[in-house]
């Protein structure tokens, strides 16, 4: 086992999933270990020690949720939330415990391995980069600057926060929960209306096509993410 | 009175009704009285009519006038006070006409004769008028019973559910009694109104008399052996299937006895509120029946359907595996990556149909219910064409959507499938090197999202029937599909409160729009934050 090499925890009752995703972490040079329950799981991260975990929200003896919720008391190792159509409020839910992003099955090996290229690159670098850039859009956190194919985009200061607070988690989904709370403060949680008006008007100023949105996507339901070159 | 049956499930309750004096007789007794004196008067009339002509008409004569006395008041007072008339008038005619005068004492004895004559003529004429008139009267009676009780049943006939019957009873009993009518039906372990008079008094005791009718199957209240303290006659609802609940009666004003001709009235009006209440019943299951027997029919069809699609792509997957897993050694690296993009595709197209029939189970279960939030329409699209992702390819998609468009109250998640689902057909149904548009637009109150494509269009007869679960026009046998689609979007956007249908474009291509209210359902709240 080298060092190098990174160690990753599938969580999931199904032995075929845990199978499939063996296969294919070590096909791309990760260690696996697995667990088929949540309580498991909350062993085999004190006693294996991953790098990352793949974690299946539908577990026998507790939901993703509680198993997310017990971890975040005292790891921050990232989570990667696997669920089915129509889960939206569990995802919200285990998001919002803390979880670093979510994939519905049935999903692609490449979405996986991207997803968590992503989440692991944020653990490897907590502190954002003072210049995010990605495909046309550059974003100057130091000197609150943004370009968008070359030109500079002004942007008033909500706007500006939501897409800095969009930014620094690149790649990652954020619930509207967790937007209004980073953006406008505790107390605005409900007011997505406020979150739906300064979306439209950042897209109408950075996407080449509000309705084929290339940075700022809508996850129906649950939040937004700023879209990663994959 | 009646219902001596009743006695044998007396219970002490009942009791303290024996406290109210019954005083309804009254009445009766003093018409009877007068009955008599009539009679009596009639004697004394034809007596001073007879008196001037004593002197030059036969007494034997004079009798026909008693006899006359003796008939009239058979027809017009009843029977007794005519016999009543008759033995008066023997006395009288012996008295007055029968010499000597002023003496019961007979000079001639042939007078017994007449007497004897008199009087059995007389009490025969009374009895058999008095039949007479009696047998009218119970004609009379019967008439207007069997009117009343036709008149009922007839309006009864048409009603179709329980509160319609109780009004159809009520107004009857009140044309019919001049009283107050209740229909109460048992409902679990409680009797509940489905529909009293507004003055029908209902207090906790009407409701104990009520309830014993309903229990016993035995009349309960007023006028009855059980629990007559009450104001009301409770008589009790009975069908085939047992008793179902209680006709409670009230008299307007003070309660009077009734007469056992309304006692039957009364009891035919509840044989016939249970029997329209049975057929409403019945006609309720049969109906009930007759769905669930079209649902059979349906789901057969379903399962037929499904397993059809579903095998479809299960076939391909496993054809695609065993021929990697067991012919790997001649497969060249090309005919390699055609299977597994086969098994990928059709794994896809699984997907799609397991989810599709998840949404569309869950919709009509009400078990995903429609949670609106206002969202931008160009984050509708954006989110349905994301959501199609691969499926796109090359196709050109034209967007016309205004930019001043209002925020439109729906359920995100839901509404971008049933786009996705629109623009799918129209990927399906149209040449891939045309495009297809889609188009926005808003009025006062509504918007009207359209997707157009370049397709042969759809003939004028599947127009509807596109929309109907498992439907797919015939003629394109290439397109492969669930036939779901379309009936997706359609309960989806009528859960939102909104429309849709298809037609085709003067120009060529069909033509498939969605229309939603852009105002929030009223009663459904908002459900911000969380979807």
């Amino acid at each position: 086992m080298s060092e190098t090499q990174l160690r990753a925890l599938v969580v999931d009752d199904e032995r075929a999933i845990r199978r499939f995703l063996r296969t294919s972490l070590t096909a791309n040079g990760y260690v696996v270990f697995e667990a088929t329950n949540g309580g498991e799981a909350l062993e085999a991260v004190v006693r294996d020690r991953p790098d990352v975990m793949i974690l299946d929200l539908g577990l026998p003896d507790m939901d993703g949720t509680q198993v997310t919720a017990r971890l975040r008391e005292w790891s921050h190792i990232p989570i990667i939330v696997l669920s089915v159509r129509d889960q939206e409020g569990d995802k919200i839910a285990a998001l919002d415990a803390g979880a670093d992003d979510y994939l519905t099955k049935p999903f692609g090996v490449g979405e996986l391995m991207a997803r968590m290229r992503v989440v692991l690159r944020r653990v490897a670098h907590p502190e954002p980069e003072p210049v995010f850039a990605t495909r046309d859009l550059v974003v100057d956190l130091a000197r609150r600057l943004v370009r968008v194919r070359g030109h500079e985009v002004q942007l008033t200061p909500t706007e500006y926060d939501l897409l800095r607070v969009l930014v620094t988690h690149a790649g990652k989904v954020l619930t509207h929960q967790q937007l209004l709370r980073q953006v406008w403060g505790l107390g605005y949680e409900g007011e997505s209306h406020l979150l739906r008006v300064n979306i439209s008007n950042l897209r109408q100023k950075i996407e080449r096509n509000s309705a084929r949105p290339e940075y700022i996507i809508t996850e129906p339901g649950v939040g937004y993410r700023l879209r990663l070159e994959i | 009175m009646m219902y001596n049956s009743a006695m044998a499930n007396f219970d002490d309750r009942t009791l303290h009704g024996q406290r109210e004096p019954r005083d309804t007789g009254l009445l009766t007794r003093a018409r009877r009285y007068l009955s008599y004196l009539y009679g009596v008067g009639l004697v004394a009339l034809t007596t001073l009519v007879g008196l001037p002509l004593r002197s030059f008409v036969d007494p034997t004569n004079l009798v026909m006038l008693y006899l006359l006395a003796v008939v009239l008041a058979a027809l017009r007072l009843g029977r007794n006070p005519a016999v009543l008339v008759s033995l008066l008038g023997v006395l009288a005619f012996d008295l007055v006409f029968v010499p000597p005068y002023n003496t019961f004492a007979v000079a001639d004895a042939q007078f017994v004769l007449t007497f004897i004559a008199l009087l059995g003529v007389g009490l025969l004429t009374s009895t058999l008028t008095a039949q007479a008139r009696e047998q009218t009267r119970a004609a009379q009676d019967r008439a207007t019973h069997t009117r009343t009780l036709y008149e009922l049943s007839r309006d009864l006939a048409i009603v179709l559910d329980p509160v319609e019957v109780a009004q159809t009873v009520m107004n009857h009993i009140n044309w019919v009694f001049q009283g107050r009518a209740a229909v109460l039906l048992a409902d679990g372990q409680s009797l509940e109104p489905v529909l009293d008079s507004p003055d029908f008094e209902l207090d906790e005791e009407e409701r104990d008399a009520a309830a014993w009718a309903h229990r016993h199957g035995q009349p309960a209240g007023h006028g009855t052996e059980v629990l007559n303290g009450v104001k009301g006659t409770y008589l009790p609802l009975r069908s085939t299937q047992g008793v179902m609940g209680a006709l409670g009666f009230q008299a307007a004003g003070q309660p009077d006895h009734l007469t056992p001709e309304q006692w039957r009235l009364l009891e035919a009006f509840a044989s016939l509120t249970a029997q329209a209440l049975t057929r409403i019943d019945l006609t309720r299951e049969a109906r009930q029946a007759q769905l669930l027997r079209e649902s059979e029919k349906l789901q057969a069809a379903l399962l037929n359907s499904i397993s059809h699609d579903l095998r479809t792509p299960l076939a391909s997957i496993t054809g695609a595996l065993s021929s990697l897993r067991d012919d790997a050694a001649f497969l060249d690296e090309a005919a390699r990556a055609l299977l597994v993009n086969t098994a990928w595709e059709q794994a896809d197209r699984l997907d799609d149909l397991v989810g599709n029939l998840l949404d569309i189970t869950r919709l009509e279960a009400g078990v995903r219910k429609v949670q609106p939030e206002l969202c931008d329409v160009q984050d509708l699209v954006g989110v349905a064409l994301e959501r199609l992702g691969e499926r796109l390819e090359a196709r050109e998609i034209v967007l016309d959507l205004p930019e001043a468009l209002p925020p439109v109250p729906m359920d995100l998640p839901l509404m971008a499938q049933a786009l996705v689902n629109l623009v799918d057909n129209a990927l399906k149904y149209s040449p891939a090197d045309e495009p297809i548009t889609v188009q926005a637009e808003a009025t006062a109150s509504e918007l009207h999202l359209t997707v157009r494509d370049r397709g042969p269009g759809i003939p004028d007869g599947d127009l509807v029937r596109i929309f109907d679960k498992f439907y797919r026009v015939q003629r394109s046998s290439e397109v492969t599909g669930t036939g779901l689609g379309l009936p997706i979007s359609k309960g989806i956007v009528e859960a939102h409160g909104g429309r849709i249908w298809a037609d085709n474009q003067a120009g060529g291509g069909a033509a498939l729009t969605i229309v939603l209210p852009t105002e929030m359902p009223s009663n459904q709240p908002a459900v911000e934050g969380l979807a």
